[in-house]
């Protein structure tokens, strides 16, 4: 369902993505795990459309990423979620039903069910801007299943929402995987890939380090550890070195605190 | 390799429908929140809506009516003014449109959320740059319905011209929307990462042009108001005639209207009305093919990290402030760094303020320092009252929202060792430093030109101390009592109520500072003045008095204007929870 062929995607002289393939097949759950700018949000945006590779192909349902086609196939779920702040979760809803040519009482009966199912309905007739940011994010995972999609991208799945909504997300994930739906996730949650994923792509400066499921890459690194000890040394060390040097030095001077300028 | 799916796409008629009900249902939302949240401030808004219109409109009627004294107002001389007043709007709705599309278009969450659903990118577009043109043509709405009824009320215009200026406009802004559309989508796909350089080389030509052209007719040979000064002045402004321009289209069309000459009239709007939806049509088809395209660029574009350090200046700064308490001289620096890596904040400051310094260095080609002691006076009052008001515009624009801005990182400063007066007396200290360096070089410059007495410079400069930290003082005071902690666009938390309501307690303030003290000066020198025979002189004795009194006055004015409102700001700072 998801397919990229030696993708490779530059910001000025940096490669963010560097000849990445990748294959997600219908029903696969595949985390993408990485450091901080190691190129997940490039290649998902890529495979939203919302961005071009400078190089390779990137293809959704057969589809060149950036068509009409391939976005009638995906659901994105970002992550920092948008909402329209002077319309009601329940508009909201309704507009991206719209969007995707839903008819009006197959479009009314979805919206039903996803409130049902994201436990919405106390405040989804209220306006978005009153939302916490994880109010925002379950409102936008229902937008994303409001079309039943056949591709499913998330990212940070789980950034601000507490943990019964997180558990309705993660069964959610486990059950759109199943249904047939090609699930792309990255996430910075170890434990989540470990729990959730069919298979993991480990990622650091735009290369593929280590892709298959947890087993495999135990064997290709040659670790039986725990998930966290593998991705540490694939990308870059057991332990971080300043983390360590803050630990055991220190500190040399003390702040002290004038009493007028105090509260 | 994938195979293919067949997925069942939303017809167009689906999409635009969908992004029709969103519309209705924003604007519904949005004044239902207005009506039942902020009603205050939607009568303040309509209130002064209607002052401005009104002011406008008395304006106009009576530079028409002393226009009408001198010509007959359906020749060519109000043609060419109404080319020049619709040829400048146009220029600058190309400009606003533009700015605020490419915001709305590669910049905002809004497009990437957009670009994600299954509709095409023409679609999209069409959408935003109907948001577009209402943010960015109101203002023309709000300027232009005063000058046309006026206009037409003096002519004896027939009921219908007034409709038709509504289609005229109508039609005219879709043209500079259409352009300033194609503009920000060709700068975001070829100069992804020179729009502000684009911007900012755009806005200095027109004001260079404009100052040419200002200059060139203020050297207008012959005595004002003959026919000989008329008509060379009509010469140097025949650019504005070309048959090729919107705002000839304009003027003439509604002249025409207004002389009940319908067939002409109706040519033109015609004219209008084509062009505009050719302007529409060529920026849907530039957008459905290079919109995408652009966004990815822009979003490519914004990688490229400067890295930014120490610098002298802010050494220099520490060793120059060393009396003031570090944390505050702390704050004014962070403040400092802002204001110095934002090139809109100094970007409108240098604008604005060269344009005066411009102007003012230019007072004695104009022959103004050759005037009488009344003339140079007046004229020197004048001077200090613009650089106030613009004075006051930038503090609203920029420092008002300062707080607001803060707030949402206010954990950070929470947890220093600092007392929150400090936040904002540093916030106060930070405003009037910039403020007063740079209206005390306008002010003193203005009198040098002008050939002022060294008395006078001296109670100008007083003045524009007093002005700088009272308009500071308001506009922190007020930042701190009337936060928008949700919104993070400072253009928008200067647009709201409080902005709005720190503009116009800004402009009360100068209008107080600057009346107290130019109101003996001006009847003074019009006393001494010989051609001003009607008024009487005002010995030296009385004046002196006078002006120490006014001097008091404003000293006290002063006073209040800048602690009354940053009291006020830091209790309600101090109770304030994040």
């Amino acid at each position: 369902m998801i397919e990229l062929q030696g993708v490779t995607r530059t910001f000025g002289a940096k490669r963010a993505v560097d000849q990445l393939d990748l294959h997600v097949g219908e029903g696969e759950l595949f985390a993408f795990l990485g450091p901080n700018g190691a190129g997940k949000t490039t290649t998902i945006k890529m495979v939203c459309g919302l961005l071009n590779p400078t190089q390779g192909r990137v293809l959704v349902g057969g589809y060149p990423a950036d068509s009409q086609e391939a976005r009638q196939l995906v659901a994105y779920v970002p992550d920092q979620p948008y909402l329209y702040e002077k319309l009601t979760g329940r508009e909201f809803l309704k507009f991206v039903a719209e969007m995707y040519g839903l008819e009006r009482r197959h479009a009314m009966q979805r919206i039903d069910q996803l409130v049902d199912t994201f436990e919405m309905s106390e405040y989804v007739d209220e306006l978005s801007e009153n939302y916490s940011h994880g109010m925002k994010q379950r409102v936008v995972f229902a937008s994303a299943l409001v079309h039943d999609p056949k591709v499913l991208i998330i990212d940070e799945p789980l950034v601000g929402l507490d943990p019964r909504s997180g558990r309705i997300v993660k069964d959610l994930l486990v059950s759109q995987a199943r249904a047939g739906i090609a699930v792309l996730m990255s996430t910075h949650l170890l434990g989540i890939a470990e729990e959730l994923a069919d298979t993991i792509g480990i990622i650091d400066h735009g290369r593929m380090l280590a892709r298959g499921t947890l087993a495999e890459i135990r064997a290709q690194v040659e670790i039986h550890g725990p998930l966290e000890d593998l991705f540490l040394k694939l990308t870059g060390g057991d332990r971080p070195r300043a983390l360590h040097s803050l630990l055991t030095e220190p500190v040399g001077k003390t702040v002290s605190i004038e009493p007028d300028q105090t509260d | 390799m994938s195979t293919n799916l067949q997925p069942r796409l939303a017809s167009p008629t689906q999409a635009t429908r969908a992004f029709h009900r969103l519309r209705w249902r924003l604007t519904r939302n949005q004044v239902r929140f207005l009506l039942a949240g902020s009603r205050l401030r939607l009568i303040m808004i309509m209130i002064c809506s209607a002052i401005f219109w009104a002011g406008l409109f008395g304006l106009f009627f009576e530079g028409f009516q002393f226009l009408g004294s001198f010509v007959k107002l359906s020749n060519e001389i109000i043609e060419y003014l109404f080319g020049m007043f619709f040829l400048s709007l146009l220029i600058m709705l190309v400009f606003s449109t533009g700015i605020i599309l490419y915001t709305g278009l590669f910049s905002s969450r809004e497009a990437e959320f957009l670009l994600t659903v299954p509709t095409s990118t023409d679609r999209i577009f069409a959408f935003k740059f109907i948001e577009a043109m209402a943010f960015s043509s109101w203002g023309f709405l709000l300027l232009g319905s005063p000058m046309m009824v006026a206009y037409g009320i003096t002519v004896n215009a027939p009921w219908p011209f007034y409709f038709a200026f509504l289609a005229f406009l109508f039609a005219f802004v879709l043209i500079p929307g259409g352009l300033g559309a194609v503009g920000a989508i060709l700068v975001a796909n070829y100069l992804p990462r020179r729009r502000k350089t684009v911007v900012a080389l755009g806005v200095g030509l027109c004001i260079l042009v404009g100052l040419v052209l200002g200059y060139r007719l203020s050297r207008t040979p012959g005595d004002a108001m003959t026919q000989e000064w008329f008509d060379t002045l009509l010469r140097r402004l025949e650019f504005s005639q070309h048959p090729l321009l919107p705002s000839r289209w304009m003027s003439t069309g509604l002249i025409r209207a207004a002389q009940g000459n319908w067939p002409d009239g109706l040519f033109y709007l015609g004219i209008t009305a084509a062009h505009a939806a050719m302007a529409y049509l060529v920026a849907a088809v530039v957008a459905r093919d290079l919109y995408r395209q652009g966004y990815s660029r822009v979003q490519g574009g914004r990688s490229s990290r400067r890295r930014y350090g120490w610098y002298a200046l802010d050494g220099l700064f520490h060793h120059l402030f060393f009396f003031v308490a570090r944390p505050i001289r702390l704050l004014i620096l962070k403040d400092l760094r802002t204001f110095r890596r934002d090139p809109a904040q100094w970007s409108q400051f240098l604008i604005f303020f060269g344009l005066l310094a411009f102007y003012f260095v230019n007072i004695r080609r104009f022959g103004y320092d050759v005037n009488s002691a009344y003339w140079r006076n007046l004229l020197s009052f004048l001077n200090l009252a613009v650089t106030a008001l613009i004075l006051s515009t930038f503090t609203s624009r920029f420092i008002f929202p300062l707080l607001s801005l803060e707030g949402r990182n206010f954990w950070v400063l929470g947890l220093l060792p600092v007392r929150r007066a400090q936040i904002l007396w540093g916030k106060f200290a930070f405003a009037a430093g910039i403020s007063l360096v740079a209206t005390e070089v306008l002010v003193i410059l203005s009198d040098l030109m002008l050939g002022l007495e060294p008395a006078m410079v001296a109670l100008h400069i007083g003045m524009v101390a007093i002005l700088c930290l009272g308009l500071s003082g308001i506009s922190v005071g007020l930042g701190a009592r009337l936060p928008n902690l949700k919104e993070d666009d400072p253009s928008k938390i200067a647009a709201g109520f409080g902005g709005t309501l720190n503009l116009l307690v800004s402009l009360v303030f100068i209008f107080l500072i600057v009346a107290a003290l130019a109101l003996p000066c001006h009847l003074y020198f019009a006393g001494q003045d010989p051609t001003m025979s009607g008024v009487a002189a005002v010995t030296n004795e009385r004046f002196t008095r006078w002006l120490v009194l006014a001097a008091i006055a404003s000293l006290v004015i002063g006073a209040l204007g800048t602690i009354i409102p940053l009291k006020i700001g830091i209790k309600a700072f101090q109770k304030m929870e994040f």
